[in-house]
């Protein structure tokens, strides 16, 4: 082809137009909103130079405009393709805010479809990044069958590959159910938000004043709704973010997750996991703690950290290895169960259940949080949902009791005949029906009435108790637990376990799927 | 653009320092360049050595870009920007102003234990505000942020629900 | 009456600064060992140990007179000393220890009684015709009565908790107005506090200086005095540096003021050692406060002017020995600094920073003198007290002691927990210390910031924590991925995943 003929002079002249299209007074737009725009997102994702787009030229359907005027734009607001994150391969749609406000047109959406199938057909993950003014209102329905179709691929395609959403700007009305059906949630602080119904209707039919950053900014959904599962104050952390989690996850559900080396070299021994847990049992600890010093060090990862504080959820690494954990945190409301740490750790399980992540449960728990509250809210089917994604899960799994671990919170968190593989107990666990001072006072409560020094009593009693009951070598001795050991060598422990567990596999029935009560 | 990062900037409340990258052990004081390089030993812990001296370095807190360091005893708070978050910031700043007032909500139910603050109280933020007492533990509550006890609405015994305001205080700084 | 074994009933610096003395006297120490620090340093320094790790009461050891007079008796100590807090200044624990014939390392029963309500010892210091601030007769029942004596006294008055101290009961009244709540804050928290609401009304003085006087009695009636300690220092009551003799006084003063706290000790034939507070207002006055019937925190600046060791002194003296000392035998010589270091955070109000401590580098030298009871390893626990180290510094006059102190300073390596170092740091480089006009409101009222600001190290930490962010998230070496891992599973497990589906 001659490099000055027609032909080739046509195919760099379109190249130019979209060149043209992605302007500096384009990408001022978004800057001077602290945002940066769709290509520059892209950009500092993915690996220099990896990025192929596709449908780059597509242009709305003028025909199917119902209402309204539509600006013929090159890709119809979102920048759609493939590319590699630390060397991985990925398939990725950002909007585009500065085209029709990265609204929702059927163009758009079909191109959204199309990365989505090749996604499902490569076993490749996906991520998206949101940043748009929603449906566009020119094209009528058929911009909401656009959704329909973006929902329904992502259902499709659920377990199979992990899905990301981050939601850097406006995700409103039907947009929000994309992040909502996808794995985990990415928010960029101020300058996103997600809600069903926006401040303007809350106005009109409720008369109640709110701004968008209190009905759906990124804090509320990072700390109230637990939709977030993880908040940063900029774009280009966010992106650091995900760039950091994205190595943690495998690339479909047949794959294992990547191996990471441990350059730290962490102990396998390591003493400080002595001093963490107090013997005292009313003292609260960091059971980020006992973590930190039991996985490859710096490699915890924490999901859903300002959401239900209670019960931390999230990645680590063993030996290179990815693992799910899940524990208990004393720190906070003492650890105890509720409706939203029950939630937030069975969808976890299932996650990593579905990606054949293994699960590491540290155990502190002295039961269900009680209250008028709780009870009427549902706590009976949403504790049951971390009881069901537990049993439900074939991966590996082990737990490690640390301390408390009370009746029907014991059997929740993955108790061996719920399915636990290995169960191991610290010399600080404590397994009982019930926690030594309600148990005293339930079966010596006439004896307590009629003594002279009753606080005197109930304290040898409950010495007694903890002595004889509520301690790990009752429940060591009947089989309940497979072994206490020394916390010092915790992770070797598991290091051996999971090593042991790495071909586990359990048939599970045949079925269409369970019922998990919802 | 991230592998193009030419500068950082490391904020501390009005205060800017500029790194250029790549960053190396090395910082320039007028016109000498002198190494700076992080140790750590049984002996003394974890320490900058600079100029021949030793410093006591402890990283208290770090969180995706804000980090706590307890440089030579005193704790610095920085959070470390880009060209652009930093323009970001300076941008939501203008749009958002600052708040006036931080309302303390009780994080749990449970009962107050002790009130150490009164009304007019002058606070540094990580200043303890009050102990509450809920499932046999108790949790110093400490105060957020810089500012003066507008309000304290609990005292001792009383028993509080969860968000309940226990406290007002009005933002200084 | 020959002491041949002490059970020290208490815990840290203070414990261990007992035992220093016993040991080098030849005589034997029990120590107590408790579930809330099995591994204290004290621990390793007794001769004996007496294991309380299993005691589950509410009351912590040190607070429960019936265990440990139990205590005494079960290891075959002959004498206790309470070291300072705790039960050191409960009469009932001497007079229970004299009832088991232990001694009590301390005064009396009854002077310990007299001395600790405010009420009798204002009393008592009035019979004598001491200095003191205007005041109420007694208690004051109710809030009108507080008001009537108001009246009388003149704005601003200080209301005062009868049974207590260290700021807890205390409320400063400004207006007539303020009376009523002020009375009621102060009654209940006397009461919550020191189980007795009984408070009283003082003058209040504005910005005084705290100076107290140490003395030493025996049980033959011998008083004397060691000289002053200059306490102004300090922050929410609670001292922070103090030093020995004071800036503020004259030789005649000196010699007046001592001579006023032999009085007040003797007026209730006092023994052992204890140190009488006084007020000193800016005229130059000076005001009796109150007498504190134990050894104090600050006593080494006194030990390192005078020569003397106080606690070897309080031991000859539970003997029943004579003092070996009259008061002209008692020098003052060169100047004496001690620095309380605590783990407290002095960016957040002085707010406690528990932990563990990881290094602990203290000087050395001719002219430091270092107490302490940590060591690395040493856990600070949120429920003792957070003092990590005293720093003693000894000079031939102030200006010398001042200059040791800064270079001592300087070499001090705590890590583990934020400390008050940096406060230190900058008040022995403040001029209004250095020329000795600090009163106890300069703390909270005067300084705004409690460390020095040093550009210099601010843009140190500002590199580190940018090469943190780097080495974290921008440099990509360090992520060592193996992709071939993802895909390398053994047959038989690639096999069930895939037919799953």
């Amino acid at each position: 082809m001659d490099i000055d003929g027609k032909y080739y002079r046509s195919f760099k002249k379109r190249l130019k137009m979209l060149d043209d299209q992605h302007s500096k007074e384009r990408a001022k737009k978004q800057h001077d909103k602290g945002k940066l725009t769709a290509f520059e997102r892209l950009d500092l994702l993915l690996d220099e130079g990896s990025f192929e787009e596709i449908d780059a030229f597509v242009v709305p359907d003028t025909l199917g405009i119902e209402f309204g005027k539509v600006e013929k734009h090159f890709g119809d607001g979102v920048i759609a393709g493939h590319g590699k994150i630390n060397g991985r391969l990925v398939f990725i749609y950002a909007q585009d805010f500065t085209i029709m406000g990265g609204s929702l047109g059927i163009v758009h959406a079909n191109k959204i479809a199309k990365v989505q199938e090749m996604a499902l057909k490569m076993g490749a993950p996906i991520i998206a990044l949101i940043d748009s003014g929603g449906a566009r209102i020119q094209e009528g329905i058929a911009s909401l069958s656009g959704y329909s179709t973006i929902f329904n691929n992502i259902i499709r395609s659920s377990g199979i590959i992990p899905q990301i959403a981050v939601i850097m700007g406006p995700a409103a009305g039907g947009a929000v159910y994309s992040p909502a059906l996808m794995d985990f949630v990415f928010m960029t602080s101020y300058t996103s938000y997600m809600f069903v119904t926006g401040p303007n209707v809350v106005k009109e039919v409720l008369n109640e004043d709110v701004s968008f950053e209190e009905l759906g900014g990124a804090e509320v959904h990072a700390k109230k709704s637990g939709v977030a599962h993880f908040i940063y104050d900029d774009e280009e952390n966010t992106i650091l973010g995900l760039k950091k989690f994205f190595s943690y996850l495998p690339s479909n559900n047949v794959e294992n997750p990547p191996k990471i080396e441990d350059t730290n070299e962490t102990p396998d021994i390591n003493k400080k996991l002595l001093g963490i847990v107090p013997d005292d049992p009313n003292k609260a600890y960091d059971v980020k703690e006992v973590i930190n010093n039991v996985v490859d060090r710096g490699s915890f990862l924490e999901i859903s950290e300002l959401f239900a504080q209670n019960l931390i959820t999230g990645f680590a690494r063993l030996e290179g290895k990815t693992l799910g954990i899940i524990a208990n945190q004393p720190k906070v409301l003492a650890g105890v169960l509720d409706i939203n740490s029950s939630v937030k750790g069975a969808r976890f399980i299932r996650f990593c259940d579905a990606f054949n992540i293994p699960l590491l449960t540290f155990e502190d728990v002295p039961g269900f949080l009680p209250g008028i509250d709780q009870e009427h809210s549902g706590i009976i089917k949403h504790g049951a949902k971390l009881l069901y994604a537990y049993s439900e899960a074939t991966v590996p799994k082990i737990t490690v009791i640390l301390r408390k671990s009370y009746g029907g919170a014991y059997i929740v968190m993955n108790s061996k005949n719920l399915g636990g593989d290995f169960n191991f107990a610290w010399p600080t666990a404590e397994i009982a029906v019930m926690g030594p001072d309600a148990a005293v006072t339930i079966l010596y409560r006439k004896e307590l009435a009629e003594s002279d020094d009753p606080k005197k009593l109930k304290a040898e009693l409950v010495k007694k108790y903890r002595e004889r009951i509520a301690n790990p070598y009752v429940a060591d001795e009947k089989g309940f637990i497979d072994e206490v050991i020394d916390p010092a060598g915790t992770r070797k422990k598991l290091i051996t376990a999971f090593k042991v567990l790495t071909n586990k596999w359990v048939e599970s029935p045949s079925r269409k799927h369970g019922n998990i009560p919802l | 653009m991230a592998k193009q990062q030419k500068k950082l900037y490391a904020l501390m409340g009005r205060k800017k320092y500029g790194f250029n990258l790549p960053l190396t052990e090395t910082i320039r004081i007028g016109k000498r360049k002198y190494k700076i390089i992080l140790k750590e030993d049984n002996k003394y812990g974890t320490y900058v050595l600079w100029k021949n001296r030793r410093y006591p370095v402890e990283i208290v807190m770090s969180r995706q870009n804000k980090f706590d360091i307890l440089f030579n005893y005193v704790c610095y708070s920085f959070t470390v920007e880009t060209p652009f978050s930093l323009k970001r910031k300076q941008y939501l700043d203008r749009e958002k102003g600052q708040p006036e007032e931080e309302r303390i909500l009780a994080p749990m139910p449970g009962k107050v234990i002790e009130v150490m603050v009164r009304e007019g109280d002058e606070l540094n933020r990580g200043e303890p505000l009050l102990i509450l007492e809920a499932m046999k533990m108790q949790n110093e509550i400490n105060c957020p942020v810089n500012g003066i006890v507008k309000s304290v609405n609990v005292a001792a015994e009383e028993n509080v629900v969860k968000d309940d305001v226990m406290l007002e205080i009005r933002i200084s700084q | 009456m020959k002491i041949k074994n002490i059970l020290i009933a208490n815990r840290g610096e203070i414990a261990v600064r007992v035992m220093k003395t016993a040991r080098r006297m030849g005589i034997k120490t029990t120590v107590i060992k408790t579930a809330s620090e099995p591994a204290a340093m004290y621990l390793s320094l007794g001769d004996n140990v007496y294991d309380d790790t299993e005691n589950v009461s509410e009351i912590p050891v040190f607070l429960d007179i019936e265990r440990i007079i139990k205590i005494a008796l079960d290891s075959g100590a002959d004498s206790i000393h309470p070291g300072y807090g705790f039960l050191a200044e409960n009469p009932y624990f001497a007079q229970k220890c004299a009832d088991n014939k232990i001694i009590f390392i301390g005064p009396s029963p009854d002077s310990i009684y007299k001395m600790g309500n405010k009420i009798i010892a204002r009393k008592i210091a009035m019979a004598k015709n001491i200095p003191m601030t205007v005041g109420s007769e007694g208690k004051i029942p109710t809030e009108n009565e507080a008001i009537r004596v108001a009246r009388r006294i003149g704005y601003p008055v200080i209301i005062k908790a009868a049974s207590g101290g260290g700021g807890r009961g205390m409320r400063i009244v400004n207006r007539e107005e303020d009376m009523p709540k002020m009375f009621r804050m102060a009654s209940n928290e006397a009461d919550k506090t020191f189980s007795d609401h009984s408070v009283f009304i003082e003058k209040y003085i504005e910005n005084p200086k705290h100076i107290e006087f140490q003395v030493l009695g025996d049980r033959k009636g011998n008083i004397i005095h060691l000289w002053e300690r200059e306490c102004s220092v300090q922050r929410k009551h609670q001292k922070l540096l103090e030093e020995a003799p004071s800036l503020a006084l004259n030789d005649d003063l000196r010699k007046e003021m001592g001579e006023v706290s032999v009085k007040i000790a003797s007026a209730v034939g006092y023994f052992s050692a204890g140190t009488v507070e006084f007020l000193f207002d800016a005229e130059g006055a000076y005001y009796f406060m109150e007498m504190n019937t134990r050894i104090q925190v600050e006593h080494p600046v006194t030990e390192l002017i005078t020569g003397i060791d106080l606690i070897e002194e309080q031991i000859r003296i539970a003997e029943g020995q004579e003092l070996r000392y009259k008061q002209k035998d008692i020098k003052l010589n060169g100047w004496a600094i001690e620095c309380r270091i605590n783990a407290e955070d002095v960016q957040s109000g002085f707010s406690p920073s528990p932990g563990k401590i990881e290094q602990i580098l203290m000087p050395s030298g001719e002219n430091i003198r270092v107490d302490t009871g940590v060591q690395a390893g040493s856990v600070i626990a949120a429920n003792f007290d957070s003092m990590i180290a005293k720093l003693i510094i000894y000079g031939k006059d102030r200006k010398d002691a001042l200059a040791s102190c800064k270079q001592a300073l300087d070499k001090v390596w705590i890590k583990g927990t934020k400390t008050t170092l940096p406060f230190f740091r900058m008040l022995i480089r403040n001029s209004r210390f250095l020329d000795g006009s600090i009163t106890t409101s300069f703390i909270e009222n005067e300084l705004s910031t409690y460390h020095v600001n040093s550009e210099y190290e601010e843009m140190l930490a500002a590199w580190l924590a940018t090469w943190l962010f780097v080495d974290e998230n921008l440099d990509e070496s360090n992520l060592k991925i193996d992709f071939e891992e993802a895909k390398n599973m053994s047959p038989w497990l690639l096999n069930k995943r895939i037919i799953r589906h």
